[in-house]
């Protein structure tokens, strides 16, 4: 009896699962927006999205023309800065820096060579517009590295002719390696980073939307005078949306992630795809039970947006757990995004096993088993 | 176009709005939930990079220049170790971001008047931040080098600190950030949100106004009816319409009252705009509606149509700038690069119509086109 019994309950579980593949396949338009996101939306992400300053348009006062300031003005170029030429009063320049055509102004004063040559120490001004704050601070560093390096040669020409004189000098110099991404290509960190956010958005919305649209129909007073268990209605739902969100995050990662941004998986795959389907089972658990508390799609999709702008918040993507405020970080603990986040990272470009992993991992299960359990609870007591 | 029968549409929507109440609650509630969350949470401030310290000297050189990492509002120090082999670990897990690793004889070598090397390893996995922290590490190298230059060529050459300062290190660049002085990210990032709330919270209101009436069969009643296509879509717009104009009020409130960003344009102007900005963007999520059959399907397309942009092509978070050149033709196609500047251009800049009035042209053509695009698309005689 109880292997029968096992059966049966396992048989209607198929039953269901293949209910719902079939739904969704009849619904194209979605079948075509689920594959937009796990392949176009994602190389969009990879190719187009650069974080690092390039071309930033940058014209010059330079009160002096001389040699040092040509000398100096000629070091403000691609691929950081694009020098867009000269302009002759700080009226023109604010204009111009308003109207956001250029992102900086270089001030060169008078006497600039004279100056550096009598051995005194002279200030250039940079304007810059830091309205976007990501292309100021990085405007001014890269500026400052420039006028640092232009520094740096003028004095060591005029220390002596001998260069060989500057090993023996008491400086420090900087051996820097970067670490797991060492030509720093955006496009793997973005690809990835947009993956994971349409996985979080599909697997908490698709699943959700499944069980409401029995609601909204009435179908829902079928499924609960037949014979099957609130867990039998739920989990082929979950079970049916998690296979085609696993199947489109392959597609991801073999057609685009990997081919296109020549992608080195240093990790294991197969645990890669272990916390993915982790994930999908937790983040789908957060969508039965926005589904349980609302009564249409229109409340579902309020919901969802609303508990889904904090996860991907909290999730590290955008903002480095480190440098959040502490209440933050102890928010991001319930955040299963964050788990997900760090463990896709480490896996796929640090190469990080179990051995490594173990905590965060426990942490996304113990989240899951969580989330999943209490959206079960509430759908059985509101038809049990 | 009969102004009672579009009264009639849109005074049967607002009773269908409010006495969904969960759906009327969150109508407000949503944008400025998000604005909250993303208004705090999003930073890009890199600041307390956790990193750790490999010291293979143990002097009291390499102890001073240690803490200026330490003292370091940049830097958040982890600990020491005593072998490389342990710095891989914490690096995969993302214990440390950073590690500083001190060669031994530093110090000999330094008082020797030698050059001498330090390693530093970056986590590369998120190229902006390795990019802003490599920048942080030359400065503190550079400072650190300076000094113990003037110290040097003070000591051998018997100059003044001040002659031999001028002479290690000539030029200086004297920095001035624009519109927003204190380079603080939240200033930007607090406005820019008004773009991105505003992307996404009208559409989501309006994609479900006639696909739910298609799904649920009562969009028979209208194709029965005497109303015109425009009439029918005016009037279904219009209550959508006012909850956003609320909403733009509510959030610029926020904006002001609660991350104290300074408004130094025109209100009427900015307002003006803003609403152009709501009918574009309400507008996109209505379009959705008649063009799909599932509200599932309609959530999801407006999905991808609003957030993607909002988030990614829209300038606030990735540089216009900075985009490769499809990605920035592509920006230009979204109603949120324009409104992103007139945001920006009114908040931070203080400007107004002479300046700005091409992107509000541009907003005026996108809605123009959208609305033409919606009722070309709408049609009363279903082809099934």
């Amino acid at each position: 009896m109880n292997q029968h019994g096992f059966i049966l309950w396992w048989d209607r579980l198929v039953a269901m699962t293949i209910k719902e593949l079939k739904q969704l396949i009849r619904d194209p338009v979605l079948l075509l927006i689920i594959s937009y996101f796990f392949t176009v939306d994602v190389y969009m992400a990879g190719s187009g999205i650069n974080l690092n300053l390039r071309n930033a348009s940058v014209m010059v006062i330079d009160h002096d023309h001389s040699a040092a300031s040509r000398e100096l003005i000629y070091r403000f170029r691609q691929p950081y800065f694009d020098f867009k030429g000269e302009i002759f009063d700080t009226h023109t320049a604010e204009s111009l820096l308003d109207q956001g055509r250029i992102l900086a102004v270089l001030d060169i004063p008078e006497n600039f060579q004279r100056h550096l040559l009598q051995g005194q120490s002279v200030a250039v001004q940079f304007q810059v517009d830091s309205a976007n704050t990501v292309l100021g601070t990085l405007a001014t560093s890269y500026a400052t590295e420039i006028t640092a390096g232009f520094s740096q040669d003028f004095a060591a020409k005029r220390l002596g002719p001998d260069s060989g004189q500057r090993a023996s000098l008491p400086v420090i110099q900087n051996r820097y390696r970067v670490l797991y991404n060492p030509n720093q290509i955006d496009g793997w960190f973005m690809s990835i980073s947009e993956l994971l956010t349409v996985t979080t958005m599909l697997a908490m919305m698709l699943p959700a939307a499944a069980a409401v649209r029995e609601k909204e129909r009435g179908t829902i007073e079928q499924l609960a005078v037949s014979p099957l268990s609130s867990l039998q209605i739920l989990l082929p739902k979950v079970i049916s949306m998690g296979l085609v969100i696993l199947l489109g995050v392959a597609v991801s990662l073999f057609l685009i992630i990997i081919p296109v941004f020549d992608l080195p998986v240093k990790g294991s795959l197969g645990l890669f795809f272990t916390v993915t389907g982790l994930y999908v089972f937790t983040a789908s658990g957060i969508g039965l039970f926005v589904a349980t508390i609302s009564r249409s799609l229109a409340q579902v999709t309020m919901l969802v947006i609303l508990l889904m702008m904090p996860i991907l918040l909290l999730s590290g993507a955008w903002t480095p757990p480190e440098a959040m405020p502490q209440v933050m970080r102890w928010a991001m603990k319930i955040s299963p995004l964050y788990y997900f986040n760090e463990m896709s990272y480490a896996i796929l470009l640090k190469g990080a096993g179990v051995r490594i992993l173990w905590d965060s991992l426990l942490g996304l299960a113990l989240l899951g088993a969580v989330f999943f359990n209490f959206g079960v609870w509430r759908f059985r007591r509101q038809f049990g | 176009m009969n102004l009672t029968r579009v009264w009639a549409v849109t005074y049967k929507e607002w009773r269908e709005i409010l006495r969904d109440r969960l759906f009327f609650a969150m109508a407000f509630l949503l944008p400025v939930g998000i604005f909250m969350v993303l208004g705090y949470g999003i930073s890009f401030d890199v600041e307390k990079i956790p990193f750790a310290v490999l010291d293979r000297d143990r002097s009291a050189m390499s102890r001073d220049f240690l803490h200026r990492f330490m003292d370091s509002r940049y830097f958040d120090y982890q600990g020491h170790v005593t072998s490389e082999r342990e710095l891989d670990p914490l690096l995969a897990n993302s214990d440390i971001r950073f590690a500083i690793i001190i060669p031994p004889r530093f110090q000999e070598q330094l008082l020797a008047g030698q050059a001498t090397s330090v390693q530093s390893l970056i986590d590369g996995v998120f190229p902006y931040r390795a990019e802003v922290a490599k920048g942080y590490v030359s400065a503190i190298i550079a400072n650190f080098n300076a000094q113990s230059l003037v110290s040097h060529l003070a000591g051998t050459q018997g100059k003044s600190r001040e002659q031999a300062l001028a002479q290690v290190a000539p030029l200086r660049l004297e920095s001035r950030y624009l519109y927003n002085q204190a380079l603080r990210s939240q200033w930007s990032i607090s406005s820019g949100l008004m773009m991105l709330v505003l992307m996404v919270t009208p559409p989501f209101l309006t994609a479900l106004g006639v696909v739910r009436e298609k799904e649920n069969g009562s969009i028979y009643n209208i194709y029965a009816s005497t109303i015109s296509r425009s009439e029918f879509i005016l009037g279904k717009f219009l209550p959508y319409l006012l909850i956003s104009s609320l909403n733009i009020l509510i959030l610029w409130w926020v904006v002001m009252n609660v991350f104290g960003t300074p408004f130094k344009g025109h209100p009427f102007f900015y307002y003006a705009a803003s609403v152009i900005y709501v009918i574009c963007t309400a507008g996109v999520g209505l379009l959705i509606s008649l063009l799909v059959r599932t509200q599932v399907a309609a959530v999801m397309l407006t999905m991808v149509v609003s957030f993607v942009p909002a988030m990614l092509y829209s300038g606030l978070l990735v540089p216009i700038e900075s985009m490769a050149a499809a990605t920035q033709f592509e920006s230009h196609l979204f109603p949120t690069l324009y409104y992103l500047r007139i945001t920006w251009g009114s908040f931070l800049k203080g400007l107004g119509w002479e300046e700005l009035w091409f992107d509000v042209v541009a907003l005026m053509l996108y809605a123009v086109i959208l609305w033409i695009a919606g009722y070309m698309n709408f049609h009363k005689r279903p082809s099934t």
